[in-house]
């Protein structure tokens, strides 16, 4: 608090407060703002340490090439939690080692576009310092690079300074070949064991390629390998250009050695060739020099523009004047529209042309003088060509009137100062057709609306021609913001061809639905893997998948694995894209329960939704939840619902299969009933009804038919499809003449016939073959489902 | 048809079984049992020109057991089948309601019936398949049989034996009580001229206080409303073997239109026995729609459910004649309809000693 005295003294304040000014150390931000990066609880603490440990150990052993082989282990030492985890990467050598755990924003992977699950750096020494502010005690690290010898290092983070302090730095013994352990002791508690066991068990959902194992006070979990493939190795791409802003825009132009805006936006960007360079330049020109007006060129009794040119040139002599004039009028009445650069371009021309034929130079001064003379007439009509383009533009219920006086007033703002060519920028053009509104709505009493001015200026600029100068160099537009920014406006409205996809690596939807099957027990599982989509220049693909029914539990609403680079995301799934997308599909339609017809769907399903991307864009620092982008949101949709259908189609499958049995069921206890009181009625002997049955039934029914050595296999398909049904005939004698093209194998004494024939919908087919001996046959028909086979042999 | 009872049974028995056989064979075959009938609607009826009345036409159905449904409808089947065979081999007989009843002590669920108008139409089903009369598989409808009254002399077949019967003489004022199955009964003598039958107790009642059987030599037949197949059939009998004229007398108004309907021409029902039931001959004597206008009847206004019975009469192909299309326009028209007994409103004589005298002149009856 400032005593009066102070006050009065200006300078001594200014003193005062500049003295209590200083820099905070990023260690001494993340002590206060804990809870940005996930730190705010001790059971919170944890689990973000061991998501950050196992997420850098997973990265760790991938880029190496090695199969992921984690262990996670907590135990309960005194006030504190111990947590080690282990992994089998390559290790990280001694130089590094401090850095990567005892300095933040220290990291490999924030400057790359690539896909990663870490990416900031902040993580792991996170963590370290997380356990070093809450236990005093340093983080103990172990590592080992391939053939080296095995560090062993403690260290703390100086909050001051953020650098890493080494405590311990010796050599020791570990029985892994190479790999890293970390143990940190850390305050914290376990009330969030569930959200730790989810994470574990959702990161091997999505990595079915690693073996992870946790464990924990009160008990442990293992996840076995699914695959041993594994993910793809991902490309780092160069950025793209909807995907930059001006900050970074202005780092690259310094950075770069190109000298033209073309070679800088070919060399330092992805997806840009010459053609689409060519189109974004002719943006950033028009933005930057803005366009040329281009008038209609009048017609030949209007205006006597070879008067007008013989006049405009002196001392040529009659002949090539002449000459030279009839050229460029000519050159003129080609044009139909004609702009202030494209005039000087045909009347230089005419002058070439001219000397060719006549011997005489006409110089720059004079073309100069034509072009001025010729400019002149051109746009001297251009109130009538305002006229008719706004006439075009704007809804026929204008008065012919207004639209004239708002022409001769636009015409008017073209003949300001500087105005000789005509060159004008968009805002310049839309500020006089604004103005030239404004007036004529003040003045005639009309309304010239937001809608007809916009119309107006698109009809007008579309006219106008781009100017053919150069663009800035490199240098120049770096030096100059604006420039800067004009060049960022042209690159994210040139249409350019969305980002490749290698620096992506997806889990593909069969390692979705192995991951899945791995975890989950249950009876049906569907996965979908979109195309890349873009989101900002950064491409990014969804992939989603389903389980349903078995174990999992019916009542309540389905689980969401929510992933994002194969990260799972633990917290805020209220706040999340994927919780927001679920809850908008009607999932009635692809036969879950859904109350009210909105929301999270009920019923026994896992649904899980993995986001992958260079840059996934997140709700906050501590990475929990995805945010809601449109382009996002739209795939995450598409996604969910290719696997929904899938869902869908086996539900639908399934209870046409309950239908079915039913109906068996049902005929199965009438049919035989009838048939006895048929047999009673008639007092004729008991009715064998299987054909019957099978015919009923729809189903594909087989009979054998024997007469002497002669054996017939029918099969009669009563379904509405084809069906392809295999059948394994064993026979105790050798077949001959076996029909169908039908393999036969000898076994042991016994003779294998099988025949794969393909009967369509209410046909039939017959096989036979010839049996010399007595023999014992057995048919065994796959290829059917069992409800919809009637095998009466 | 009275000719020896047990040949009837037999054959009527025959059928049933022979019925029973088709769906074994079926099944022995292979193939799926199934049963054809026709469609039992307005549409699939049509003018048999041969007997001057409307049969079924060609459109059929088929019961099948491809399904659920259509094998529980041929279980029940099969075992009314068995039951009605046995009954013939019994001698017994049984009131539709009981069928519906007994099927609860079947041993098998499925075959039971869930209502009784499920079992009255596979009554009727079996009926059109083994072209034998429901009567002739001893089953009885629930109400007794309507009543006749006039100059007749017969002899019924009874379970006590023949009994002769004059249906004047014999009977009290009720008159003579039609048995359900009319076959059983034989003609001795008559002494009529024509048959009368009426829709109403009350008009019944009062055409025979007034003595009309007598004084015109009529036989009064009573339909109660909707008649049943047993009145149908004798009043066809009465008019085949004893070769008298059939007029019909009932209200002024749509449904009553279709009772004289069913007796002329048969009902859509039992479209499958209008030989059997249908008199075509018969006509209608009133009350017509022009006799509203002509002997300025109290009225009642027509009910949009009455509008909707006359205007699908318009397109029931039993109606399309000049005749009944300008009675039912007219109606339409003046929107009204009257009772018989509005025409107590001229005196209780009046339907006596006025309007049936001239009607039936006008028809050329009397």
């Amino acid at each position: 608090m400032p005593s009066l005295q102070s006050t009065l003294d200006d300078e001594g304040v200014a003193d005062e407060l500049a003295a209590s000014q200083r820099s905070i150390s990023i260690a001494e931000f993340f002590e206060k703002n804990k809870h940005m990066l996930g730190f705010d609880s001790g059971a919170r603490g944890l689990v973000t340490a061991v998501k950050e440990a196992v997420d850098n150990a997973l990265d760790a052993a991938e880029e190496a090439g090695h199969l992921p082989d984690i262990y996670i282990e907590i135990e309960e030492v005194g006030d504190y939690y111990r947590l080690v985890v282990e992994d089998n990467g390559p290790g990280i050598t001694t130089e590094e080692l401090p850095k990567v755990f005892g300095k933040l924003l220290y990291g490999s992977r924030f400057h790359k576009r690539e896909q990663a699950r870490g990416q900031q750096g902040i993580g792991i020494s996170a963590a370290v310092l997380y356990s070093q502010l809450t236990s005093g005690k340093p983080a103990k690290i172990t590592s080992r690079t391939q053939g080296g010898e095995a560090k062993y290092f403690e260290l703390i983070i100086d909050t001051d300074s953020n650098e890493p302090e080494v405590s311990v730095d010796e050599t020791t013994t570990w029985d892994r070949t190479h790999g890293t352990r970390i143990e940190l002791e850390m305050e914290a508690n376990m009330r969030a064991r569930g959200q730790l066991r989810d994470y574990v068990k959702h990161t091997a959902v999505v990595n079915p390629h690693a073996r992870i194992e946790l464990r924990e006070p009160n008990g442990e979990f293992k996840a076995e390998r699914a695959t041993d493939q594994l993910p793809a190795e991902t490309e780092e791409i160069r950025p793209h250009p909807h995907g930059v802003e001006l900050g970074t825009l202005l780092k690259m132009l310094e950075a770069t050695d190109s000298y033209s805006v073309s070679g800088f936006l070919q060399g330092e960007f992805t997806r840009v060739g010459t053609k689409t360079a060519t189109n974004v330049i002719a943006a950033f020109t028009d933005r930057h020099y803005g366009r040329e007006m281009a008038w209609r060129t009048p017609a030949t009794h209007e205006a006597d523009i070879e008067a007008a040119v013989t006049e405009a040139v002196a001392n040529k002599g009659q002949a090539a004047t002449d000459e030279f004039a009839g050229r460029v009028a000519d050159a003129i009445r080609d044009h139909d529209r004609l702009a202030h650069h494209e005039l000087a371009t045909l009347v230089e021309h005419a002058a070439v042309a001219t000397t060719d034929e006549t011997g005489t130079t006409f110089g720059d001064t004079v073309q100069e003088k034509a072009v001025a003379a010729a400019w002149t007439i051109v746009r001297d009509d251009r109130t009538a060509d305002l006229y008719t383009l706004t006439d075009e533009a704007t809804s026929t219920r204008k008065d012919d009137g207004v639209i004239e006086s708002f022409a001769e007033r636009l015409a008017a703002k073209f003949d300001g100062e500087g105005q000789v060519r005509d060159r004008l920028r968009r805002e310049t053009l839309e500020e006089y057709v604004e103005r030239a509104a404004a007036m004529t709505a003040e003045r005639e009493d009309v309304s010239f609306g937001e809608t007809a001015r916009e119309n107006v200026a698109d009809a007008l600029w579309s006219v106008a021609r781009t100017v053919p100068d150069d663009p800035p160099n490199v240098a120049a537009v770096a030096d100059d913001r604006d420039t800067a920014s004009a060049l960022l406006s042209a690159m994210s409205e040139t249409d350019i061809i969305a980002p490749p996809t290698d620096c992506l690596s997806p889990i593909t939807a069969d390692l979705v639905r192995s991951g899945l099957e791995k975890e989950f027990d249950a009876d049906f599982y569907a996965s979908a893997t979109r195309d890349a989509g873009v989101h900002g220049g950064d491409p990014f693909i969804v992939e989603a998948g389903i389980a349903y029914g078995g174990d999992l539990p019916a009542e309540g609403s389905v689980e969401l694995l929510r992933f994002a680079n194969r990260v799972p995301l633990v917290y805020q799934r209220g706040a999340c894209a994927t919780t927001d997308v679920l809850k908008g599909i009607g999932w009635r339609n692809y036969g879950l329960d859904q109350p009210g017809g909105s929301g999270m769907p009920n019923g026994p399903a896992v649904i899980m939704i993995h986001v992958a991307s260079t840059n996934v864009p997140f709700t906050s620092e501590s990475k929990d939840a995805i945010a809601n982008i449109p382009a996002i949101e739209d795939e995450i949709e598409l996604a969910v619902r290719e696997a929904a259908r899938e869902l869908k189609s086996y539900l639908n499958k399934r209870r046409s299969m309950q239908q079915r049995q039913e109906k068996q069921d049902v005929l199965g206890s009438i049919l035989p009933e009838m048939a006895d009181k048929l047999a009673t009625v008639t007092e004729r002997e008991e009715l064998k009804i299987d054909d019957s049955l099978a015919r009923i039934m729809n189903n594909v029914l087989v009979e054998r038919r024997i007469e002497n050595s002669h054996v017939e296999l029918v099969v009669e398909n009563n379904s509405g499809t084809s069906a392809s049904p295999e059948l394994t005939e064993i026979v105790s004698a050798e077949p001959t003449s076996v029909s169908d093209g039908a393999r036969v194998v000898e076994m042991d004494g016994e003779w294998f016939i099988k025949w794969s024939p393909e009967v369509g919908s209410d046909d039939d087919s017959v096989l036979q073959y010839e049996l010399a001996d007595e023999s014992d046959y057995d048919l065994d028909v796959t290829g059917i489902e069992s409800a919809k086979l009637t095998v009466n042999t | 048809m009275s000719t020896d009872r047990s040949d009837s049974d037999d054959s009527a028995r025959e059928r049933l079984i022979d019925l029973a056989a088709d769906f074994y064979d079926q099944f022995a075959a292979g193939q799926i049992p199934e049963m054809e009938l026709p469609t039992r609607t307005k549409s699939n009826i049509e003018y048999d020109e041969n007997s001057d009345v409307w049969v079924y036409g060609d459109r059929t159905s088929t019961r099948s057991a491809n399904s659920v449904r259509g094998a529980r409808k041929l279980l029940k089947a099969i075992y009314t089948i068995d039951f009605l065979a046995d009954q013939l081999g019994e001698d017994r007989s049984s009131t539709l309601r009981e069928l519906y009843y007994l099927s609860e002590s079947w041993d098998n669920e499925e075959a039971q019936f869930s209502d009784q108008d499920e079992s009255n139409q596979l009554v009727e089903d079996l009926e059109i398949v083994s072209e034998v009369t429901r009567e002739d598989f001893h089953m009885r409808p629930e109400e007794s049989g309507a009543t006749l009254m006039g100059p007749l002399y017969l002899r019924e077949q009874t379970r006590r034996g023949e009994r002769e019967i004059h249906c004047q003489k014999d009977v009290g004022e009720g008159g003579y009580q039609i048995p359900n199955n009319p076959d059983t009964i034989e003609f001795l003598d008559h002494d009529a001229e024509f048959i009368l039958c009426v829709e109403t107790g009350g008009m019944r009642d009062r055409l025979v206080e007034n003595g009309f059987d007598d004084d015109y030599g009529t036989i009064v037949v009573h339909l109660k409303g909707q008649p049943a197949r047993a009145t149908r059939r004798i009043t066809k009998r009465l008019h085949n073997e004893l070769d008298l004229p059939v007029v019909v007398f009932t209200d002024g108004d749509p449904w009553s239109y279709r009772i004289y309907g069913s007796v002329a021409y048969g009902s859509i029902k039992s479209a499958h026995l209008s030989d059997y039931l249908a008199t075509p001959e018969a006509k209608f004597v009133g009350i017509q729609p022009t006799d509203i206008v002509e002997y300025d009847l109290p009225t009642d206004p027509l009910a949009d459910s009455d509008i909707n019975a006359l205007e699908s009469e318009l397109s029931d192909p039993r109606f399309q004649t000049d005749y009944w299309r300008e009675q039912i326009e007219l109606q339409l028209d003046i929107g009204k309809k009257a009772e018989q007994q509005a025409l107590a409103s001229r005196g209780l004589d009046f339907v006596t000693d006025t309007y049936l005298p001239e009607r039936l002149t006008e028809m050329g009856v009397l």
